[in-house]
């Protein structure tokens, strides 16, 4: 099948990219930091890592890696000729971005994951002391390689409507701004502006669809997923409190619902706007 | 059998005051088994011609198949059957050699000696080593070992010999050849006369979008029979009507300081030099063969600066010797 040729080869090519890796160094990196810094407690905390890791991972880590990772996929080979090869043999363009999603996101998902095993032992050295939840720390790994894998189709789906390398990087760059800093973060972000109009005609928003508004970013989904793994009186904790009786949209398996849009719906107009592309 | 039938096709970039007609209105045939040199200068449309038969990019008008197969709708059909040189691209940086040919037998589902491939193109001593320490022409080499993996009825060479050196060329056109003579249908592209020469059964000539001329080498040839033209720089030019009085010389002309001869054999040229050395100080000279430019302007009835006269060659007589 054209689609595994594609993902075998951009497999065996990116996965050779030192480039790739780097982020998922970092993400390593900042892991141990985590569990270092809470040695330093004389009460060490498994959720409080975890809450450090969702938070700096889910913001900065790793939209960045995967970003990196596949932003490149297709835009890439475009700037660089490479396409002709890849669309010289009877390969269908639905199946190059198929099989880009399936090497990079493959390369991305093997990274973090290889990163959270590692972070067992690492964890077990640092903090003797601390227990573990390991079921709780395995829903955790999936929502992270779940996000991860949400970021890739958007970069694959970005780089798949952009001719250039300057140009998927700056609409990589630029989704990461939108859909994740001025989203979920800036204090004038889409919760906001919906609060205001509807004062405006003095109604005033449900706080349920305003959580909704947060959590329709890949960003916030994977924060309001938290509930999935983490303790209530953890959450109420951090000021991240779970609405008591919430309807299904914002509930945490419907994160993963949106997570899953993610996914597919990038991909989906992506594929329909590669398929008409000039590719001279 | 019938390998390329391109029938009125065209491709326009662009709408309006901007628009560029890159092909307008292309017909041509190329039988199956057939060597077919597709001339033409760059920016003549010999690209994007390759990109449609490709579906690369989508034609503006017209149709075209391969071994009957309509490019458009079906190009996983004429993929299946092409191998392709495409032009312009880079190889992949981090692959060995060994595995850009796995690649493509991998996506067209065939098996091949991946050795043997890089032993015809001359590049199996760098089978394992990675492409992005390759020069320029083993690049070019590994490109055509790709397209000849699985033995493809047709092949499509976009400049096949770029980037290579006359050596590098010379072993291309034995590929060629060799193929040809296996009864596999090549279509390749270029800008230089000589390169198309030594291979193909028959021409196009491309100019602007449209096919000026369409016809075999030897037919070219037989126009293009000796014709080269000596370019002179003179200190002052002399009264040059006394030139045209010797056998062989076509045509003058002059422009500011130089004089341009259009001569039909080799002796005129040097009785050229001698006749302006005797009038004027020469200071430079330029002796060339006639380009595939100057074809060019002879098929298309463009001026050029041998003042050629364009109806004495119509354009596009075809199949005349066939």
């Amino acid at each position: 099948m054209s689609l595994l040729a594609v993902a075998r080869r951009d497999f065996l090519d990116v996965r050779r990219a030192k480039l790739v890796w780097a982020p998922v160094a970092l993400y390593t990196a900042f892991m141990l930091l985590f569990f270092w810094g809470q040695s330093g407690s004389s009460e060490p905390d498994f959720y409080q890592v975890i809450w450090g890791l969702v938070g700096l991972g889910g913001v900065l880590l790793v939209p960045l890696i995967a970003l990196v990772a596949a932003y490149l996929s297709i835009a890439g080979e475009r700037e660089s000729g490479r396409i002709k090869f890849t669309l010289g043999v009877p390969v269908s363009r639905t199946a190059v971005i198929g099989g880009k999603l399936l090497a990079r996101g493959g390369v991305v998902l093997l990274g973090l994951a290889a990163s959270l095993a590692l972070a067992v032992p690492i964890a077990m050295y640092f903090l003797p002391e601390m227990s573990i939840e390991y079921g709780d720390y395995l829903v955790f790994g999936a929502m992270t390689l779940l996000y991860a894998l949400a970021y890739v189709s958007v970069a694959v789906a970005l780089s798949a409507v952009t001719g250039s390398r300057s140009r998927a990087m700056a609409a990589g760059i630029g989704f990461f701004f939108v859909f994740n800093i001025g989203w979920n973060f800036l204090p004038v972000n889409p919760m906001q502006m919906i609060e205001f109009v509807l004062d405006q005609f003095g109604m005033t928003a449900p706080d349920d669809v305003l959580e909704l508004v947060f959590s329709l970013s890949p960003t916030g989904a994977y924060l309001n997923a938290t509930e999935l793994y983490m303790p209530t009186r953890f959450l109420e904790g951090v000021g991240n409190v779970p609405p008591v009786d919430p309807p299904f949209y914002i509930q945490g398996w419907f994160m993963i619902v949106i997570l899953a849009a993610w996914i597919v719906i990038p991909l989906a107009l992506a594929n329909w706007r590669f398929s008409k592309a000039q590719l001279g | 059998m019938t390998a390329i039938e391109i029938e009125n096709l065209t491709k326009q970039y662009g709408s309006g005051a901007d628009a560029v007609q890159a092909l307008d209105g292309l017909s041509l045939t190329v039988e199956s088994g057939e060597v077919f040199g597709f001339l033409g200068p760059n920016g003549a449309g010999k690209s994007t011609t390759i990109n449609i038969l490709l579906h690369f990019i989508d034609a503006t008008d017209g149709r075209a198949t391969v071994f009957g197969h309509d490019v458009g709708k079906e190009s996983m059909a004429v993929r299946s059957k092409t191998g392709v040189l495409p032009e312009g691209f880079e190889v992949f940086d981090r692959l060995t050699a060994r595995e850009h040919l796995e690649w493509v037998m991998d996506a067209k589902g065939v098996t091949d000696d991946a050795r043997a491939i890089l032993e015809t193109v001359g590049i199996a001593e760098a089978a394992d080593r990675q492409a992005g320490g390759f020069s320029k022409g083993m690049g070019q080499r590994l490109a055509l070992g790709m397209a000849l993996v699985g033995d493809p009825d047709l092949l499509i060479l976009d400049e096949p010999s770029s980037g290579l050196d006359p050596t590098g060329m010379q072993e291309v056109r034995n590929i060629i050849l060799d193929l040809a003579e296996q009864g596999t249908t090549v279509f390749f592209s270029s800008h230089i006369l000589g390169e198309v020469e030594a291979v193909c059964d028959r021409v196009g000539i491309l100019n602007q979008g449209e096919l000026v001329a369409l016809d075999t080498i030897e037919a070219l040839q037989e126009r293009d029979d000796g014709v080269e033209s000596i370019k002179l720089t003179v200190e002052t030019v002399p009264e040059t009507a006394g030139l045209r009085e010797f056998t062989g010389v076509q045509s003058v002309s002059v422009e500011e300081d130089t004089v341009v001869a259009v001569c039909s054999d080799m002796t005129a040229k040097v009785d050229v030099v001698r006749w302006l050395d005797e009038r004027t100080t020469v200071t430079d000279i330029i002796s060339e063969d006639t380009s595939l430019e100057e074809l060019f302007h002879r098929y298309t009835g463009e001026a050029t600066t041998a003042g050629q006269s364009a109806s004495a060659q119509p354009a596009a007589t075809t199949e005349e010797s066939q």
